[in-house]
């Protein structure tokens, strides 16, 4: 009985839908997350009479066919790339970004990578560093014995050195942004990498071509939305419900057919 | 005498397609733009199979076919931009490797030459060819007859980026679903540009298939296979009572 097999493609894919929710519910006050979201499609089906078919010579056809479906697929676990609620924390170097981009990230093994992640650090260096201690692109230092750091929503980071009463500018920090942000590849904290389906980074100035503005001070929040999560985590579970119930509806005419011969 | 025996097998076999037509059903509860299927079944009179002398003919059942229920789906919000639902009796176009292809699921994305896409890479077709986004735009914004537009670069002035094709086709029943949530068209009926029906932007269109209904058709399904199978006992036991009876000849 094919109902057992495409009740179980129900069930796994329901499985998977539970998995990407967890995901995003453990992520809820990561800075910066974007939540992802199972999209399923219908598997195969299997034209046992297709509709159109002639079933006189004058010409009648077929009005409705039989075309069995076998189950459901998961075709991909999108990420959604809404903006995230932007939250005051009063510290220098945290950075929000108010729209498009990424901050690129230098890794240790000389490849970028990209965060929304904007709660820097300051290394031994001066350098201006991510929380795991990764430069940020362009590089900026900070030197000793400075006050007043400000970044503007352009990304120009300024300093009021000691002994002057005018802000140095340090340098500039650009965005990048993909044409498909969704294509971008998760590696973890907080971190995304280039695929060919995001397309090739363009690095720009913020507030310019599209990127977004920055915002000192501020840290960008999960977009996960606890209400909608909680909701979807209800109708998987029931889908995974009714998905067993079906496999022991089908076990019960199996065992019907079975018990006939004594 | 062996009649009924095919009778309850010809009940039991279409049972087990509406069956698997239910879990197929179910399995796609959450599958945004699915369309529930039910099934049709019909009675089939046996030629020359009549039920003894004099008798009404015997008639066995067969499954004729599998129906579309196109009617509308819950439309969820998701507040994505590249999310679009369809209100009313319409079709999204895609350009497929097989043709074209239409679908009521409009979760896209952009690939990444700025086409917008299914989630299985399909450009979704505009009235002039599929609908390319340049790199710096932002703020999509699809309005209800379809109109893609957006803010390009700094500029505060809409750019029109393309018109979505929306169809619709005289008898949707007829369409054939092809799995991946797409339909073709049979030969010879011709999409339609629909003016009924309107696109919702950060919106998904649920899944057609009521849990109940599918649930208590699962229930009926299941007892009235229980009913033949029993009938079926029934009819062996007769069997096996006329045989010991009948040879029962006393010496």
């Amino acid at each position: 009985m094919q109902a057992l097999s495409t009740a179980a493609t129900g069930m796994m894919a329901m499985d998977l839908n539970v998995q990407v929710i967890a995901n995003n519910l453990a992520n809820m006050t990561t800075t910066g997350y974007k939540r992802q979201r199972a999209t399923f499609q219908d598997l195969l089906y299997d034209h046992i009479s297709r509709i159109g078919t002639q079933t006189s010579a004058q010409g009648n056809i077929l009005p409705v066919g039989i075309d069995v479906g076998s189950g459901v697929k998961t075709v991909g676990t999108a990420r959604l790339m809404t903006q995230g609620t932007l939250a005051p924390t009063g510290n220098a170097l945290d950075v929000a970004i108010r729209g498009d981009g990424f901050f690129k990230i230098q890794m240790p093994d000389g490849t970028y990578s990209y965060s929304r992640d904007g709660s820097f650090q300051m290394d031994a260096q001066g350098r201006i560093v991510t929380a795991k201690g990764n430069v940020v692109l362009p590089t900026i230092t900070i030197p000793q014995n400075s006050s007043g750091l400000s970044i503007n929503a352009q990304g120009q980071v300024s300093v009021i050195q000691q002994g002057s009463t005018q802000p140095t500018i340090l340098g500039q920090l650009t965005l990048t942004r993909f044409i498909n942000q969704a294509g971008l590849l998760p590696i973890g904290d907080n971190l995304y990498t280039e695929t060919p389906a995001s397309g090739a980074p363009q690095d720009g100035v913020p507030g310019t071509d599209g990127a977004g503005d920055l915002l000192q001070g501020t840290l960008e929040q999960s977009n996960v939305d606890s209400v909608s999560e909680i909701t979807n985590l209800i109708a998987a579970q029931r889908a995974y419900e009714m998905n067993g119930k079906v496999i022991t509806a089908a076990d019960q005419m199996l065992s019907t057919t079975s018990n006939l011969m004594r | 005498m062996e009649n009924i025996l095919l009778v309850g097998l010809s009940r039991q076999v279409a049972l087990g397609r509406e069956m698997d037509v239910v879990a197929n059903n179910i399995a796609n509860i959450n599958t945004n733009g699915y369309k529930a299927d039910g099934s049709l079944f019909a009675e089939y009179l046996g030629s020359g199979a009549s039920a003894g002398s004099g008798g009404a003919k015997i008639s066995f059942v067969q499954d004729s076919g599998v129906w579309h229920n196109m009617a509308q789906g819950a439309i969820e919000r998701t507040g994505n931009p590249l999310d679009l639902a369809i209100d009313g009796q319409g079709f999204l176009v895609l350009q497929t490797q097989r043709g074209e292809r239409y679908t009521r699921n409009g979760a896209l994305q952009i690939n990444a030459q700025g086409q917008l896409v299914t989630s299985d890479g399909d450009p979704v077709m505009g009235d002039n060819g599929p609908i390319k986004f340049q790199p710096t735009d932002q703020q999509v914004a699809i309005s209800r007859d379809g109109t893609v537009s957006v803010r390009q670069g700094n500029s505060n002035v809409d750019s029109i980026r393309g018109h979505l094709r929306l169809v619709d086709f005289a008898s949707p029943q007829q369409m054939q679903k092809e799995g991946g949530g797409t339909f073709s068209a049979v030969d010879g009926a011709a999409p339609q540009p629909t003016k009924t029906a309107a696109i919702v932007q950060g919106s998904l269109e649920q899944s057609n298939v009521r849990g109940v209904v599918e649930m208590s058709r699962m229930i009926e399904i299941t007892r009235t296979y229980m009913q033949v199978s029993s009938m079926l006992q029934q009819q062996d036991d007769q069997n096996q009572q006329a045989i010991d009876k009948l040879a029962d000849v006393p010496g």
